[in-house]
């Protein structure tokens, strides 16, 4: 692990340790850290967000699921240099309890979790999912959850919440194809 | 926040305007009133603001209790369910109810909160009744609003606020009844609680009041807990993981050196007491760094028993027979079976796996700790806190926090006691949470068991005798800081824990159960189900092997010796549920696939605590498995469950209990076993140690027997303890095996059925793949070149140094302005250094850019890169064009040195005046930098300067580019990319003894870099699908290319440096590698062949070259390397198919790859790897390896003497 540099470079003068730019739920964070820096350990320590959870480091269970450009990303795994000019997105970013994201939403009402440390995985996970295939089949479903791990046994409930969050979403797609007929769609933040 | 933290009994109970329903603790007056409000237990406080709070000593793991708990609260107190929140597991305030395990929280500790708030109810009534001038048995109470009772129109419906508009319409609130008064009743023993017909909150299902937190990042679980100043600690543990009883435990320690972690920054303390060692730094990732970084020297750890051989480790385990039953005569009864039947069934050791390593928050101050704690167990942890830092029990305040799920006990507990060892080392709060790696390692195990039963049919067909004996070594693995600091010493505990429904349910008229209680052999406890599981899976196979043998149909004949009438009740209904079919032995149906179908039928009464113990849920299984005779695989096609849980206070809660425990239970089943090294705990993450999958999730259907009127029963492990047994006597029925031994994995499953001659027998080739490890001496360049190197710059020496020829030094010059160089030279200069990749070399890591400083690894020793940034003195300030020029051209330094071609001149040569010029003019416009480079450590003769002049009279060719006339202007753009500033073949071209590029054919043909392989890219390259010009061009401008994965090592600065330049000029280096392959392939047929490869591959064979390697694969490294599998991720998923690196003649670049992982720096891109060093071993990477190697590069030879190439590597890695 290195120090910080003492003077900010123009980006085009060196690889190492520019100042990083995180835009993390819609706000940009300009970090002085080393790129090497864990996104994980930022997000948490830096940003003070708790949505994204240290399960193994290693990308094998999802409980640090983020979105990076609204694709589902391990946080755990990713340094900061890898994320640098990124739309970050956390559990915090989807919605509150007052206002919950339809995927939260669905999550609460199913009881998609026990003790919940996976949840923030499992919900992103969805979110993504469900962002890039509205109406995934069963199949589909198990396979982009498969390497997120549970360990309460809510399976049954987790896999409820998506289908219904599936639902949701599609009855809010229609409603807002109703409304706005004719208007162009909005841009997609995937790219 | 889930929950009030911080406050203590005297601030709940001494609130003007409440109502509290306490017990005095043990040795306090009887006067609560007048008490010490500390020495009081609160169960229930009500307040005239209209909210209860109420107190509970379990903790809410997960399961729900939170909900559920406050639920008989609302119900008994009449108020709405919304008023009531819980305090649970705060030593603080809550009452001493013990560890939150047995399932007992709403079995055994919620009926005193039941009393408590029916108490409290009744004492508002009678107050009511009072100001009111009604008695009591008049009025009525909803959501906190006391009137007459009144029988609405039509119903029979009572209500307060729909009183009709005619007589008594007063009313009165708890608020107004409490007003300011501040009142204590003391629990009482006999309070009248409501019957169930008037329940109207408990036994209706109740969302979960924790989710909506949960489900919004809210502060909910220990790991979120932020404490001003707080800093971060990491644990250091000893090499003996999972390992707490010995008299090495807490004595090994030799010695820490600090110096190894001196490079990290913001390091507080390193802590060091006994075998106990904690880093504490700002930072969390630098206390992590530290954690990995820091060397510390053990003495040897003692070697475990063989624990591939679980019954033999367990029978030699000393142990103490305790005969828990013994009717009948068993010995005689056994003597006269006429069918004598011993059997033995063997459990493994297990994980609780906590999807959450533990943590902790601590805050020793002046005297006091406290402590924010995941712990399942806050009473007992606070007495081990107050052992630990010699402070007395009220000290000591545990906070409780939710955490990751625990089925018994994690290392909740050890991380608390190791972040209030650190924070009282640094007198701040102290955040520590475990690695992955250590929850795995040392988490308490659920325990491996021995079960061995003896017994028999006799004349009839019934059960002759049953003399069952079980061995179970666990104990309650002592909070780990106690054992590591040497407060208490590691020596054997035995706990009679392994009697967990051992008596079995059956009545035989012989029986003798016989526990042997024995200590650990490895750091284990309870783990849900504890040792009732084991017994269980003996006590049901056993009799489904009876029945067979006796010719009965299996649930017929389990209700022959089945009396209690509940059970029986249970047993019947979940057979017509299922749709049970009676039939005898095993049926043996198979299709033609080879899939086998059958089902299997368990059940148990969940008997635990202290011998003889009570009983929780009923619960019953009947499993239908698909197994495939072919490989072994065994799949749940449905599990139906049955459960009598009495009175369920909320019936989704306890549904989801069911659900969980037939998921987790199958996986334990299906999946789960430690393994072990010869000294510790192996299984360090989820690839060594999986669980089960959204794939894989069984249909479940769960029968719940609805019995309001009885006792409402513990839910959290019944429905596990069926399990095994159901699934083993399923697995029977399609087969005609009997498994004995978990987990049912493929290749034990398909070992039984071959060793049955179920299934045919392996051929003579997958038998002697195992064999492929054999051994070899792996080549290294360093040792083989090296030598030959010395042989021959010693014979050059021997010609003199004297008579080489000498070059003179160019005159220094005044470091030249800037602002002579236009921005547009200077503009293509700085293209141009990106081409050259000059920043690559000549930045040291977090240094000033082209200052120099980096260490290059070359076959000649370490040669550290210069700094040439203008500064006069020590860069190349002084240097004028003709000087720098020269350099490039011919490698000699401004004074007349020779430079060694670590600077590849050789490339840079053929770059023309013009471009060179505008370089010169970059550099030259740079800031300056003073930074003095050290100079090569290289040995004799490399040490000798003088001598390169030689070498470049043999091999050096100063000449410019010369385009080809005969070739294109593209190709010869490329060709003048590639060949001089691009100076590609630095790296991919093989050298000669002298270190010098080989020529002609072997041009471009493969070479090394920094220790990595830098693979061919002419025709002899490996790549399963050839290079061609559209794959070249996206590995350089984006370092990935769908047919060939991503870039690693020391190309991924390349190719970050390459974003420098413009399409066009990335183009022509494609088009011009390109022309050293074979004749260009259509895009359609490099798909095709991709495709072919991807589908060759992808076949998952039924016997693996390594089995554990392809477990190990699917858990750690499918995620991103199994085409079609799992979530988009965000990153590149390079498809191991096409990978040039599983196809090398060495392991090398597989194996760095998995121990260093990859983060291409400026190319985000693409995503990253992590690195897999501290959580597989050297023998797990090789299994990897190993299985990597076999399936996606099956034509090719397995790699030799991989655990020793791991083993080497990781000492490269280590010591950079």
């Amino acid at each position: 692990m290195k120090s910080a540099p003492e003077r900010v470079l123009p980006e085009t003068m060196t690889l190492r340790d520019p100042t990083i730019r995180l835009t993390v739920n819609g706000e940009t964070h300009a970090l002085r850290l080393p790129g090497a820096t864990p996104l994980l350990a930022v997000l948490r320590n830096d940003l003070g967000l708790n949505g994204p959870k240290f399960g193994c480091g290693i990308g094998e269970c999802g409980s640090c699921t983020v979105l990076v450009d609204g694709v589902a990303a391990r946080a755990c795994v990713l340094h900061i240099a890898d994320v640098d000019g990124r739309d970050i997105r956390t559990l915090e970013g989807l919605g509150t309890p007052e206002a919950l994201h339809p995927v939260q939403a669905a999550f609460v009402e199913t009881a998609g979790a026990q003790c919940g440390y996976c949840l923030n995985g499992m919900i992103m996970t969805t979110a993504a999912l469900l962002d890039a295939n509205p109406d995934p089949s069963e199949e589909q479903i198990r396979e982009a959850l498969r390497f997120n791990l549970c360990r309460c046994g809510t399976h049954v409930e987790i896999l409820a919440a998506v289908r219904l969050a599936a639902e949701r979403l599609a009855a809010q797609r229609l409603a807002a194809g109703r409304s706005a007929a004719q208007r162009p769609a909005a841009p997609g933040r995937r790219r | 926040m889930l929950q009030p933290q911080g406050l203590s009994r005297t601030d709940y109970l001494t609130r003007p305007g409440s109502l509290a329903v306490v017990r005095p603790q043990a040795g306090a007056g009887p006067d609560v009133a007048a008490a010490d409000p500390e020495t009081l237990e609160p169960f229930v406080l009500v307040e005239a603001s209209g909210a209860v709070t109420a107190f509970n000593g379990h903790v809410d793991l997960g399961t729900g209790i939170r909900t559920a708990l406050a639920q008989i609260v609302a119900e008994e107190l009449d108020v709405g369910f919304g008023r009531v929140s819980m305090v649970l597991g705060d030593t603080a305030v809550t009452p001493d109810q013990g560890p939150t395990i047995a399932s007992e929280t709403i079995q055994i500790t919620a009926p005193a909160l039941r009393r408590a708030a029916a108490q409290a109810r009744q004492f508002l009534v009678a107050r009511a009744a009072a100001k009111l001038g009604v008695p009591a048995q008049d009025l009525v109470v909803e959501d906190g609003v006391i009137g007459r009772r009144m029988a609405a129109a039509g119903g029979s419906g009572e209500t307060v606020a729909d009183a009709p508009p005619s007589g008594d319409n007063r009313f009165v609130t708890y608020g107004e009844l409490l007003a300011d008064d501040c009142i204590r009743l003391a629990l009482a023993d006999d309070v009248a609680v409501k019957p169930v017909s008037e329940h109207r909150i408990v036994g209706r299902s109740q969302p979960r009041v924790d989710l909506p937190s949960k489900a919004t990042g809210g502060l909910v679980y220990v790991h979120d807990m932020r404490v001003p100043g707080m800093l971060h600690g990491r644990v250091v543990r000893p090499p003996y993981a999972g390992v707490d009883v010995g008299d090495f435990v807490g004595t090994s320690l030799l010695n820490v050196d600090e110096s190894s972690i001196a490079h990290i920054p913001g390091i507080v303390a390193v802590v060091t007491l006994g075998d106990f060692i904690g880093v504490v730094a700002e930072r969390e990732e630098n206390a992590e760094a530290a954690l990995r970084a820091l060397r510390v020297a053990w003495k040897p750890t003692p070697k475990l028993p063989d624990l591939d051989d679980l019954a033999g480790a367990l029978s030699k385990n000393p142990s103490t027979p305790r005969v828990l039953l013994d009717t009948g005569d068993v010995d005689a009864a056994l003597a006269g079976a006429v069918k004598r039947m011993p059997r033995q069934y063997v459990w493994p050791y297990q994980m609780h796996g906590s999807i959450g390593p533990s943590c902790a928050v601590a805050d020793y101050s002046g005297g006091r700790v406290r402590a924010w704690s995941g712990t399942q167990n806050p009473v007992p942890l606070r007495a081990d806190l107050a052992k630990l830092l010699d402070l007395p029990q009220d000290a000591v305040e545990i906070v409780r926090l939710e955490a990751a799920g625990c089925y018994g006990r994690n290392c909740a507990d050890d991380v608390t006691a190791d972040a209030a060892l650190l924070s009282r080392a640094v007198g701040r709060p102290v955040r520590v949470q475990l690695t992955r790696d250590q929850e795995h390692a040392w988490e308490p195990k659920g325990a491996a068991q021995l079960m061995t039963v003896d017994g028999g049919l006799d004349a009839s067909g019934g059960v002759a005798a049953y003399d069952f004996q079980t061995r179970y070594p666990s104990n309650a693995s002592t909070t780990l800081a106690l054992l590591l600091t040497g407060k208490v010493a590691a020596g054997p505990v035995v706990l009679q824990m392994g009697d967990r429904t051992a008596i079995g349910p059956y009545d035989f008229d012989h029986k003798r159960i016989v526990c042997h209680d024995m200590p650990p052999i490895v750091r284990a406890a309870w783990l849900r189900g504890v040792s009732a599981l084991p017994n269980t899976f003996a006590h049901e196979c056993y009799i489904d092997e009876l029945a067979a043998e006796a010719g009965v149909d299996p649930i017929a004949y389990r209700l022959r010796y089945l009396k209690e009438s509940r059970a029986r009740d249970l047993v019947q209904k979940l057979a017509e549920r299922a749709q049970w079919e009676p039939h005898v032995g095993p049926r043996l149906r198979e299709d033609s696939e080879g899939v086998m179908r059958g089902r299997g039928f368990a059940y148990a009464l969940y008997v635990h605590s202290k011998f003889p113990g009570y009983g929780a849920a009923w619960s019953a299984w009947v499993a239908d498995v698909a197994v495939n005779k072919h490989t072994g695989e065994v799949a749940l096609t449905k599990i139906t469950v049955g459960q009598d849980s009495g009175l369920m206070i909320n019936p989704d809660g306890v549904r989801h209990q069911i659900q969980g425990n037939v998921i987790q239970s199958t996986s334990r089943v299906l999946k789960e076993e430690v393994t072990f090294s010869d000294i510790a705990v192996a299984s360090r993450e989820w690839g060594a140690y999986p669980i089960l999958s959204f794939p894989e999730l069984p249909p479940i259907d769960v029968m719940m027997v609805p019995r309001p009127d009885d006792e409402p029963l513990g839910v959290g492990e019944s429905a596990s303890v069926p399990s095994a047994a159901a699934i083993a006597n399923a697995i029977y029925d399609a087969t005609g095996v009997r498994f004995r031994e978990l987990p049912l994995t493929p290749e034990r499953v398909l070992a039984g059925l071959r060793a049955a001659g179920v299934s045919p027998q392996a051929s003579a080739a997958a038998l002697a793949l195992p064999a492929c490890a054999s051994s070899g001496k792996p080549s290294r360049l360093k040792t083989v070149v090296m030598p030959l190197v010395a042989a021959a710059l010693g014979a050059v020496g021997s010609l003199g140094v004297m008579t080489l020829p000498w070059r003179g030094a160019i005159a220094p010059i005044p470091r030249p302005d800037p602002a002579v160089f236009s921005a547009a030279t200077i503009e293509r200069g700085r293209v141009l250094a990106h081409l050259g990749a000059c920043f690559v070399c000549h930045t040291a890591e977090g240094g000033a850019p082209l200052a120099g400083g980096l260490k290059i690894e070359t076959p000649f020793g370490v040669i550290t890169a210069t700094n040439i940034t203008p500064d006069v003195e020590t860069g190349i300030g002084a240097w004028s064009y003709p000087a720098f020029e020269r350099a490039m051209r011919e490698g000699l330094h401004r004074d007349g040195r020779h430079l060694y071609p670590a600077f590849p001149y050789t490339s840079y040569a053929k770059t023309s005046d013009a471009d060179l010029q505008a370089l010169y003019g970059f550099l030259m416009s740079v800031p300056a930098v003073r930074s003095v480079t050290p100079a090569p450590d290289f040995k004799f003769p490399f040490n000798q300067r003088p001598l390169m002049a030689l070498w470049n009279t043999m091999f050096h060719r100063a000449a410019p580019f010369v385009a080809d006339p005969a070739r294109s202007a593209l190709w010869n753009r490329g060709a003048y990319l590639v060949e001089g500033l691009g100076h590609c073949s630095a790296c991919h071209t093989p050298r000669n003894a002298m270190g010098a590029e080989e020529k002609g054919a072997l041009h471009l043909s493969g070479g090394i870099a920094e220790g990595w392989e830098a693979p061919a890219l002419t025709r002899a390259s490996r790549a399963p699908v050839p290079w061609d010009e559209t794959a070249f061009y996206d590995y350089l401008r984006t370092g990935w290319s769908r047919h060939h994965g991503a870039v690693a090592g020391p190309m991924a600065p390349v190719v970050a440096e390459l974003k420098a330049l413009p399409d066009d000029d990335i183009r022509a280096m494609a088009h011009y590698l390109a022309s050293y392959g074979d004749a260009p392939k259509s895009a359609a047929e490099i798909q095709a062949l991709a495709a072919a490869r991807e589908a060759a591959t992808a076949v998952r064979k039924s016997t693996p070259v390594s089995v554990p390697g392809s477990r190990m694969f699917d858990g750690a490294c499918a995620m991103c390397h199994e085409p079609g599998r799992g979530p988009a991720l965000y990153g590149t998923k390079p498809s191991l198919a096409l990978v040039t690196a599983v196809q090398s003649a060495t392991p090398d670049t597989v194996v760095r790859v998995i121990l260093e992982g990859i983060h291409p720096p400026g190319l985000g891109t693409l995503g990253a790897m992590p690195s897999f060093a501290d959580h597989l071993s050297d023998w797990q990477i090789a299994e990897i390896a190993r299985y990597v190697r076999g399936r996606f590069a099956p034509e090719r030879a397995a790699w030799p003497d991989l655990d020793a190439a791991v083993a080497r590597l990781r000492a490269h890695a280590g010591a950079r």
